[in-house]
């Protein structure tokens, strides 16, 4: 009885495995790099968290393009450093149009920043989609909230205004320098992570100013709009007085604008495809009436002026960061050559001989037994020691540095280190700290680093494949038909739910996609 | 008050259809997988669906939102509790008595319990939600960077207990995790800091494959050593599930647990897993058997899930009465309101209070459902424990390549990952615990802007001056010192 359930079992199996294979085969085989674009779906890249306005924009507009085309938009946030996160990712992979970039004025001020030019000119400017005036945004519920009060407090107190908005060296941050520059007056910008917690500084009365757009006073009655840049009054904020109104002639077009923008060497054909969806897209009407609630122009400038723009807008930021003391100072002297290059090497090669003889020493004396503990605390000092040099190399700035916090930890991470040293010094009892099987943790790593590197080869689902069955083996376990039903179903698993509906790009390895 | 029932009324009869109903349980059977899965998070899984609820109406996409949401914060400690890979950075919390009661052979006590903490946290999220919201943002608001960062050193003190006789080896592991946290580009000034001039350290660790690193792969490399695989896990046969009158015994550690986590979630950025520390923390000092935490306390699943759980309701307060997201997954929510021509703030509890009210109800039901969900599924996913080792292991290694390469397609965090996982092996071999260094990296982003912020608006003083500010950092103090003069008196 039980060999004919076996027997049924097996060829069920056996039924089962071919299928899996079969449509293994079938997508596997199938040539996939020769459709036209897009044949899979494309990611805008984010420089900011959700829920700021160009991460709106990116949403809505993948929203409303999906009027115009079968393929999937989805928005990826890769916050960090005003655009640069973001950027890298874009730059980094290949220049194929799956990855746009959706940029805003800001973004142009850090490249300026941090990059120079070089930043700026990784990218093709493709489409400038909306113009937003810049805004100056008060606290109603506050004493000081109109123009001419803060103006008044900012004069009686030089220097002690907080104005909170997003990232230092941005378009509002440039912004609120320029209004600085032309009244005369000083104050602090306090950078905050998203436009959206400032402006919850500003609601909770820990700064008296914010500059964004006037969208960002929408849906909270205790925001008042002081002051807009713009020619003459919004027609979606009627009560919102103009700086030309308020007796300042400069400052009436200074506005935001957003776009997208591809790697450089983007195929003209993909650029083409794009051009003609975002026609569309900012013809639509729901996209229209979307953004003129918030007094948002919604334009079209496609990337012959975009880009003339582009250049135009870093003259002025380099302009402004540079008076105002922005682009960062580099650190000077013997010190600060031992952060970098080849004496930065020496350094780590002597901490490391010095670890090693400290080691060998101790394997050597009555402490031999906890070799490993000493180990250890060599290999926190020797980070802590490697981090702090590195420190000595960032720039340093008024308020405080980038240094500060890694030291405050390094300064935390050396005693604490001393003091186990200290301890460990003094205990008696040495202690078995290996198991039996150390050389089955270390056929692992082996395997495991092996695996990464046919993965590179072979692909993901060849080298997974292999790899299941040889740690099962190697583990002892003998089942050959289970071994290949548990190998085979997590490949399955992984190409169903990773590959294809998570979208996540599971390497098909140089043998399968030079094939081809 | 009248207005308010008669808004939930609204909002009842609103979720009281069957498609609402099924949107539910799709949202949390889908939040529960996405939270169990090692490289999903429950922001991720809630952005990966924004782009599906644009045909379905505001209403509707929030829920579902909203469910996966829930779902997935509780979903992140089933892998915690069973193969001890916690899903989410806040279900560490979870593993530390979860994964000792499965191998003690009892994987469902642990399960039972974090599911009922979850359940029961997030009701009572949700109802200090619906009936506190007001006055709790508005306290929200007065939260200065210098309060932001006592918080973050008040979560970090709770290594000294965590730690217990070993908190040397606690705070250099949570000191060395706050110094990885500082690699990559500096968020205040733009400067790129210890990335050695690899750009793919521009962006840092991210924390999911540093988490399976020192969670799972290292377990794996322990147990590999002491050479035990060959036998069969010990939880087979017949399960052990908690009984009414252990439910019963928690109830004070969840409902303590829960009113933290609410107030904690507020609190944006790391709210859900300070929480879950700090409550466990609690938990552990007021416990009457503090000696049993770390080694499987019911009490210390049920601080974990009861906080990372309830800390959900804290962090829509903000998202619903100012328009400010909480938490990484509530600032997509606000996205999504967007998308649909809602401008999130308080003047939508004005101009739309069917969808407010809908949603706050369709949260309290999907609490229910996900009890309900979760009571079948730990039957099944209990299933994980009699796997046997040999087969478990590999299986394990796979997830956790794939999971880390998921996170941002990039093979250098599949060999941070395995990195990682060495380096555990390593400490924990040494008896340095290896959640401190979780916590160092959540947390360092969080202490770092707000210390500087706080500076740059009011100058060193501001920690001690401001009286709020001031009550945390004694708190934390105390917090540091009792456990280590406690230890110290038990030595003597």
């Amino acid at each position: 009885m039980k060999q004919v359930v076996n027997d049924a079992r097996v060829k069920n199996t056996l039924r089962v495995l071919g299928l899996i294979i079969l449509i293994l085969a079938f997508f596997l085989l199938v040539p996939s790099a020769k459709a036209a674009f897009p044949e899979k779906p494309i990611k805008i890249v984010v420089y900011a968290g959700p829920g700021g306005l160009i991460d709106i924009s990116a949403r809505k507009f993948s929203g409303i393009a999906a009027k115009y085309t079968d393929v999937n938009f989805i928005v990826e946030n890769k916050p960090g450093a005003g655009g640069i996160v973001a950027l890298k990712k874009v730059v980094q992979a290949p220049a194929n149009g799956y990855n746009l970039y959706a940029c805003t004025k800001s973004n142009i001020a850090k490249f300026v920043q941090v990059g120079g030019g070089e930043y700026v000119d990784a990218l093709s400017w493709v489409a400038m989609l909306m113009a937003d005036p810049e805004c100056i945004i008060t606290n109603g519920k506050m004493d000081i909230h109109t123009w001419p009060d803060v103006l008044e407090n900012a004069r009686q107190n030089p220097g002690e205004q907080n104005w909170v908005g997003p990232a230092a060296g941005g378009l509002d941050h440039v912004t609120a320098l320029k209004i600085w520059d032309k009244y005369g007056i000083e104050a602090k910008w306090i950078p905050f992570k998203s436009g959206g917690k400032a402006l919850a500084a500003l609601l909770g009365e820990q700064g008296i100013a914010y500059v964004g757009n006037p969208r960002d006073a929408l849906g909270n009655p205790d925001l008042f709009i002081a002051a807009v840049s713009a020619p003459q009054r919004l027609e979606a904020f009627p009560d919102a007085p103009t700086f030309t109104e308020l007796g300042m002639d400069d400052l009436e077009n200074e506005y935001m604008w957003r776009g997208f923008a591809l790697k450089k060497g983007t195929p003209p054909e993909i650029i083409e495809w794009y051009d003609d969806l975002f026609k569309k897209v900012t013809a639509d009407p729901e996209w229209i009436s979307f953004w003129a609630k918030g007094g948002i122009d919604v334009t079209y400038v496609p990337e012959a002026q975009f880009s003339g723009l582009v250049a135009e807008d870093a003259k002025v930021f380099e302009y402004y960061l540079k008076k105002s003391d922005i682009l960062p100072s580099q650190a000077e002297g013997i010190l600060a050559n031992l952060a970098g290059g080849t004496p930065f090497v020496i350094l780590l090669i002597i901490l490391v001989i010095l670890w090693l003889s400290a080691s060998y020493g101790i394997y050597r004396s009555v402490y031999a037994a906890l070799l490993g503990r000493f180990m250890m605390i060599g290999i926190f000092l020797i980070i802590s020691i490697l981090f702090l040099v590195q420190s000595i190399n960032f720039p340093s700035s008024s308020a405080v540095g980038p240094a500060a916090v890694p030291r405050l930890w390094i300064a935390m991470l050396i005693p604490l280190n001393l003091l186990l040293l200290v301890k460990t010094f003094r205990r008696k009892d040495g202690v078995s700290e290996s198991g039996p099987r150390v050389d089955i943790v270390l056929s692992f790593i082996g395997f495991l680093i092996g695996y990464l590197f046919l993965m590179q080869v072979f692909g993901y689902f060849l080298s997974t494949f292999a790899f299941i069955i040889v740690s099962l083996y190697y583990l002892g376990y003998r089942n050959w038909r289970n071994t290949i039903i548990i190998s085979l179903t997590w490949i399955l698993f992984s190409y169903v739910v990773f590959y294809k509906t998570l979208y996540v790009p599971l390497p098909l390895g140089l043998l399968f996609e030079n094939m081809f | 008050m009248t207005e308010l029932f008669s808004n939930l009324g609204l909002g009842l009869s609103f979720v009281m259809g069957v498609v609402p109903i099924l949107t539910i349980t799709l949202g949390v059977a889908m939040g529960i997988v996405a939270g169990a899965t090692p490289g999903l998070s429950p922001s991720m899984g809630v952005a990966l669906l924004v782009p599906f609820t644009y045909a379905m109406s505001p209403t509707l996409a929030l829920i579902l939102l909203v469910a996966i949401y829930i779902a997935a914060n509780y979903g992140g400690s089933i892998t915690a509790v069973t193969i001890n890979a916690p899903g989410t950075p806040s279900s560490v919390v979870t593993a530390f008595d979860g994964y000792p009661l499965t191998k003690k052979g009892k994987p469902g006590l642990a399960l039972g319990v974090s599911l009922v903490s979850s359940t029961v946290g997030g009701i009572i999220g949700t109802l200090i939600l619906i009936f506190f919201s007001g006055p709790l943002a508005r306290f929200a608001l007065k939260f200065h960077p210098a309060e932001y960062f006592a918080l973050a050193i008040f979560g970090l003190t709770t290594v000294a207990s965590l730690g217990g006789k070993n908190w040397i080896k606690a705070f250099i592991a949570a000191m060395f995790g706050l110094l990885l946290n500082t690699i990559g580009i500096d968020p205040i000034s733009g400067v790129s800091r210890f990335t050695f001039g690899l750009s793919f350290l521009y962006d840092g660790f991210a924390l999911i494959p540093a988490l399976i690193g020192l969670f799972a792969l290292s377990e794996i490399f322990k147990q590999l050593e002491g050479g035990d695989f060959s036998i069969q896990a010990a939880a087979s046969g017949k399960q052990e599930w908690p009984t009414a009158s252990a439910y019963w015994k928690l109830k004070t550690t969840i409902l303590r647990s829960s009113f933290m986590g609410t107030i904690i979630g507020i609190f944006p950025g790391a709210g859900a897993t300070i929480a879950a520390f700090i409550s466990y923390d609690v938990a552990k000092k007021t416990s009457k058997h503090p000696e049993e935490f770390g080694k499987g306390s019911l009490e210390g699943v049920a601080a974990a899930e009861g906080a990372n759980s309830s800390s959900v309701g804290g962090a829509l307060i903000p998202l619903l009465t100012l328009g400010i997201p909480g938490s990484a997954s509530t600032a997509v929510l606000i996205g999504a309101l967007m998308i649909h021509d809602l401008t999130p703030g308080p003047q939508l509890f004005i101009s739309h209070p069917e969808i407010i009210y809908g949603l706050l109800a369709s949260l309290l039901f999907a609490n229910i459902i996900l009890l309900i969900l979760g009571f079948f599924g730990s039957r099944l996913w209990i299933k994980v424990t009699t796997i046997p080792k040999t087969v478990l292991f590999p299986l394990i290694f796979a997830v956790s390549i794939i999971g880390s390469f998921a996170v941002r397609n990039s093979f250098f965090d599949v060999a941070a990952c395995l990195a990682f996982g060495v380096f555990g092996w390593f400490l924990r071999r040494y008896n340095y615990p290896v959640a401190p260094i979780i916590l160092g990296m959540v947390l360092g982003n969080i202490a770092e802007t707000n210390f500087i912020r706080a500076i740059m608006m009011e100058g060193w003083t501001v920690f001690f001056t401001r009286p709020l500010s001031l009550g945390m950092l004694i708190v934390a103090a105390a917090s540091f010192a009792v456990p280590l003069i406690q230890a110290r008196k038990q030595k003597s």
